[in-house]
């Protein structure tokens, strides 16, 4: 069966918009790992044709426990945007979101331009700066269920994400404690190692995703390298904190 | 002693003797509960936890500390409790960092990353806080706990833990210790890896929000039950993150930031 990339892409487009769910779409319409991100690519076409900027990317599926609970044995990636930046420590309006989840990241600033495969070390090399990070991530599908294409096509639920305070040394960061609080109670507790063992592996990934789709990341993109725990579910007025443990701390509360 | 908690401590030291796991033993408590007319069935689990205690005592096994378990939220939520629990520890059930452990050492093994506490102090005060606990250790040592359960397919409820030994098998210790006002107890990060794979990732916050809180529990508890800390026990605080079923072949490397690592090898097949 043939489908229509350019009708799934607006959907997905207007739903993020204005906040509006929708069925899946695998489920009576199914299309492949390929399509999925030829839809992702022409629905982030719309935002920067309505003068949103790309930022950066993100990596999801990055802990074996996510892999195995999706039946799948790769990473995916989603692009982010200027308009999904929120403010640390500020507020962040929950009514653009449908049901939005916050989990702890790790988020990398590039140095050097990023336009080739990287190995773990050179992956070093490429980052400027690490800083605690919480991706507010926030499915376009009704009660957030999806399939794995699906979830590609819908750029990887990225919806929002706020940054923390940069450090330029990255040693400690394969295994440092991450705990996320909501209004001051821990509500996740884990590891940077979460993320592929190595928060660094992520970017070494992100090179290899980004080079086979044709495409690079200029100094100043951001990579967030995926959770470091499960998500939580945010409700207007909570307070919502992550830190990692040598890194620092990053907060908003929700309104 | 009522004769149903003889029996079920007699169902759990022949299940550890013979290799078989047994029935869960909560029926036998329950019903010396009734017939005693007792108000507290965890008390009476811990009394057949004793009476298994008193016996190994007497064969000589050498007591050298306590774990103390059910110490993360999830579990303590999986099993409807809101506090943790303890077991005993011996000389015997301790395996050198590394060192093969025997399959059939541990009744359906599963691993857990912790924080191994020292004394260097008794802890023989009624109440203790976080301050009498940091006078009293010595030092930290990262440390795999070995878990099983003598109770078949872990068909466990809180009293059939509790009489279970905390569900102890033995414990792997590493060997560099750290005192701790070196040590970040609350934002540590654990990683433990088999062959190089994050199997179970955590931090310190896991166990009652900081590992102290479970060390402080202990003490208060044990002196409640009038055998107080002493110096030199060895205390296993809590999971920082998930426990993982662990096969005959398998090396757990465990890795707690600011402590080191430390291994638990079981032993290949035969």
């Amino acid at each position: 069966m043939s489908i229509n990339i350019s009708t799934i892409a607006t959907a997905l487009d207007q739903a993020a918009r204005h906040a509006e769910p929708l069925a899946q779409f695998s489920t009576h319409t199914p299309f492949s790992l390929a399509q999925a991100y030829e839809i992702q690519r022409v629905s982030m076409q719309r935002r920067y044709a309505d003068g949103e900027r790309s930022i950066g990317i993100k990596l999801g599926f990055t802990s074996r426990a996510k892999m195995q609970q999706m039946g799948v044995d790769s990473l995916i990636w989603g692009w982010l945007t200027d308009a999904m930046l929120e403010e640390d420590g500020g507020e962040v309006a929950l009514s653009r979101y449908i049901h939005p989840r916050a989990e702890p990241e790790v988020c990398f600033l590039v140095g050097r331009a990023i336009d080739r495969p990287l190995t773990l070390l050179e992956a070093a090399e490429h980052i400027e700066a690490v800083a605690p990070a919480i991706e507010i991530i926030d499915s376009r599908y009704e009660a957030f269920k999806f399939s794995l294409e699906d979830v590609v096509a819908d750029n990887c639920s990225s919806s929002g994400l706020v940054v923390g305070p940069w450090s330029r040394n990255l040693s400690g960061l394969d295994n440092a404690g991450v705990l996320m609080r909501l209004d001051g109670q821990l509500a996740q507790v884990g590891s940077t190692a979460a993320i592929l063992g190595n928060p660094l592996r992520s970017v070494a990934e992100a090179s290899k995703l980004v080079s086979e789709a044709g495409l690079s990341l200029p100094a100043g993109s951001l990579i967030m390298a995926g959770a470091a725990t499960a998500a939580e579910a945010l409700r207007p007025g909570v307070h919502v904190s992550v830190e990692i443990a040598g890194f620092g701390e990053s907060a908003f509360t929700c309104r | 002693m009522h004769t149903a908690l003889i029996e079920a401590a007699e169902r759990l030291s022949q299940a550890q003797a013979t290799g078989q796991p047994c029935k869960p033993v909560r029926e036998l408590i329950a019903r010396a509960q009734v017939e005693e007319n007792a108000a507290d069935p965890v008390a009476l689990a811990y009394a057949v936890q004793q009476h298994n205690t008193r016996l190994a005592r007497e064969q000589g096994r050498r007591q050298v500390g306590f774990k103390v378990g059910l110490t993360s939220r999830s579990v303590q939520q999986q099993l409807g409790v809101n506090q943790p629990d303890f077991g005993v520890l011996f000389a015997d059930m301790a395996v050198g960092d590394g060192q093969p452990i025997a399959v059939d050492a541990v009744l359906q093994p599963k691993v857990e990353a912790e924080i191994a506490l020292v004394l260097a102090h008794d802890l023989d005060h009624e109440r203790h806080t976080l301050a009498d606990l940091i006078r009293a250790t010595a030092f930290a040592l990262p440390a795999i706990e070995v878990v099983g359960s003598r109770i078949a397919k872990w068909d466990i409820r809180l009293e059939d833990t509790i009489a279970d030994n905390a569900s102890s098998g033995c414990f792997v210790l590493g060997s560099r210790p750290v005192t701790l006002e070196v040590l970040d107890l609350v934002r540590c990060g654990m990683k433990m890896t088999l062959r190089g794979e994050p199997v179970s990732v955590g931090a310190g916050a896991a166990c009652l929000d900081n590992p102290l809180n479970a060390a402080v529990w202990l003490a208060d508890t044990m002196a409640s039950f009038g055998e107080p800390l002493r110096a030199g026990d060895i205390l296993l605080t809590g999971a920082l993150g998930p426990m993982v079923p662990a096969a005959a072949g398998d090396i757990f490397h465990a890795e707690i930031q600011g402590l080191g690592g430390v291994t638990a090898a079981f032993a290949k097949p035969q």
